[in-house]
């Protein structure tokens, strides 16, 4: 019952980012730059869920999007799934007590989700490549993302705790040793 | 610990596999515009309603105005209504003479010679790199892939994909987007691309050695490449940018759409 509770809440969550982002962060940019509230969300799941947890939201996810704005299915799917097997790594290594953490990793994922899916874009796309203004862009959107956490991380942080303990239950501390 | 990592592995490796085989085989035409469909009836409605909310909260002061003075512009509007009906009468048969007259002298208006489907943008890419916009008219209202779309002021983009009741444009301002152009006083042939940097502006390349710019010279379709017709305006040459090697020149192109204000499209019938 928990475990349905957790995962309504979690599609929930998908369904107000995905129209917070095509609604409201269209004209909430910061020098016409967007943050990519999904790239956080499939972070949190990776760090407080299990890996199939991370795993099979990440793909929904990145089916939806690239279902409703690609020509072709790949680069948001591919893109997430590896946010995914990253955030696992990194729950494994180190601590989400830290907020200073926490900040480093939507940094990490942030970067490497963007130079993937740009670099996907070129393949399938064959997109105009200029690397200064894709540098500027990355740049503002890591620290809009950056911020975002900051606000927000310590009111998920519980409901991630919650989420870890109904999934990993007796596993937590085991790792560490 | 051996045992486990191999497993860690393994499943890595089986999940890679799994991506390659989504990815081939829902690209298959038929597959992703049956799962498009799905997707759309999910969320469409709902984006629709907040499109429409959004719409009426930026643009329109009247929608939060009392019943009474509601009322009172009711009854002048009728009054102005019939008016307007007699005028229009009188303007119709002005029109008949007009396009009589306009035969006779041999002019067409701008883009009279096309078939368009009016629809409006539901949703843009929540993406900083990619300029795609969701338009309301797909399949059902005649929409097909590569069919060009356009505003009052000109180009906007091609059609990239189409559901039942939703299509995908991809902008010309998009970064994959390029346009082979010709610049109207001289008819030099540019190619012109969307950038990372504005929404309003593009970027001519390939420009002939000889070929004499402009500034504010207008920038129209060739109607090389298969999707665009020709002689569709897409801007204004902007500022030129020499270069040492003069065949790396470029110039800006300001378009004449804004996009940040675009809100209703003409999509161009293929025949």
């Amino acid at each position: 019952m928990k475990k349905i509770l957790i995962n309504f809440v979690l599609i929930l969550f998908a369904f107000i980012i995905y129209f917070l982002q095509s609604n409201f962060f269209n004209w909430f940019t910061i020098a016409g730059v967007m943050p990519n509230l999904f790239i956080i969300y499939i972070l949190f799941i990776g760090l407080f869920g299990s890996r199939t947890m991370a795993l099979v939201y990440s793909s929904v996810c990145g089916i939806i999007l690239d279902l409703l704005f690609k020509e072709r299915i790949g680069v948001n799917l591919i893109g997430f799934v590896l946010v995914a097997i990253i955030a696992t790594l990194f729950d494994k290594n180190f601590s989400k007590d830290s907020r200073i953490t926490i900040m480093f990793m939507v940094m990490g994922v942030t970067i490497f989700f963007e130079i993937i899916t740009f670099f996907m874009n070129y393949i399938l796309y064959s997109m105009y490549v200029e690397i200064w203004s894709f540098i500027k862009i990355l740049i503002i959107e890591v620290i809009y993302n950056i911020i975002f956490t900051i606000i927000i991380y310590p009111l998920i942080q519980k409901f991630g705790y919650y989420i870890e303990n109904e999934y990993k239950g007796n596993k937590i501390l085991t790792k560490y040793f | 610990m051996y045992r486990k990592k191999k497993g860690e592995l393994l499943g890595i490796i089986i999940t890679i596999i799994i991506l390659i085989l989504i990815v081939v085989f829902s690209n298959m035409e038929s597959n992703t515009s049956f799962f498009e469909n799905i997707v759309n009836k999910l969320v469409m409605p709902i984006q629709n309603s907040l499109t429409y909310l959004k719409n009426r909260i930026s643009g329109n002061s009247t929608f939060f105005t009392d019943i009474n003075n509601l009322k009172t512009e009711n009854q002048m509007l009728q009054d102005k209504n019939s008016k307007l009906e007699q005028s229009l009468r009188e303007l119709e048969n002005i029109k008949t003479e007009n396009e009589t007259l306009k035969e006779y002298l041999g002019l067409t208006e701008k883009y009279g010679d096309y078939k368009t489907i009016p629809g409006y943008i539901i949703n843009k890419d929540i993406s900083n790199y990619s300029k795609v916009i969701v338009i309301n008219i797909g399949k059902n209202d005649g929409v097909e892939k590569n069919m060009t779309v356009i505003a009052d002021e000109g180009l906007v983009g091609h059609v990239i994909s189409v559901t039942d009741t939703t299509a995908k444009v991809r902008t010309i301002i998009d970064t994959s987007s390029s346009i082979s152009c010709l610049m109207s006083t001289n008819k030099d042939s540019i190619v012109c691309k969307g950038t990372l940097n504005s929404n309003s502006e593009l970027k001519a390349m390939y420009i002939a050695t000889d070929a004499n710019l402009i500034q504010g010279d207008s920038v129209d379709t060739s109607g090389l490449g298969g999707i665009y017709p020709k002689g569709i305006h897409v801007g204004t040459i902007k500022t030129i940018v020499a270069t040492k090697n003069i065949t790396d020149r470029y110039a800006i192109i300001e378009t004449a759409v804004d996009f940040n204000k675009l809100n209703t499209v003409l999509v161009i019938k293929n025949n």
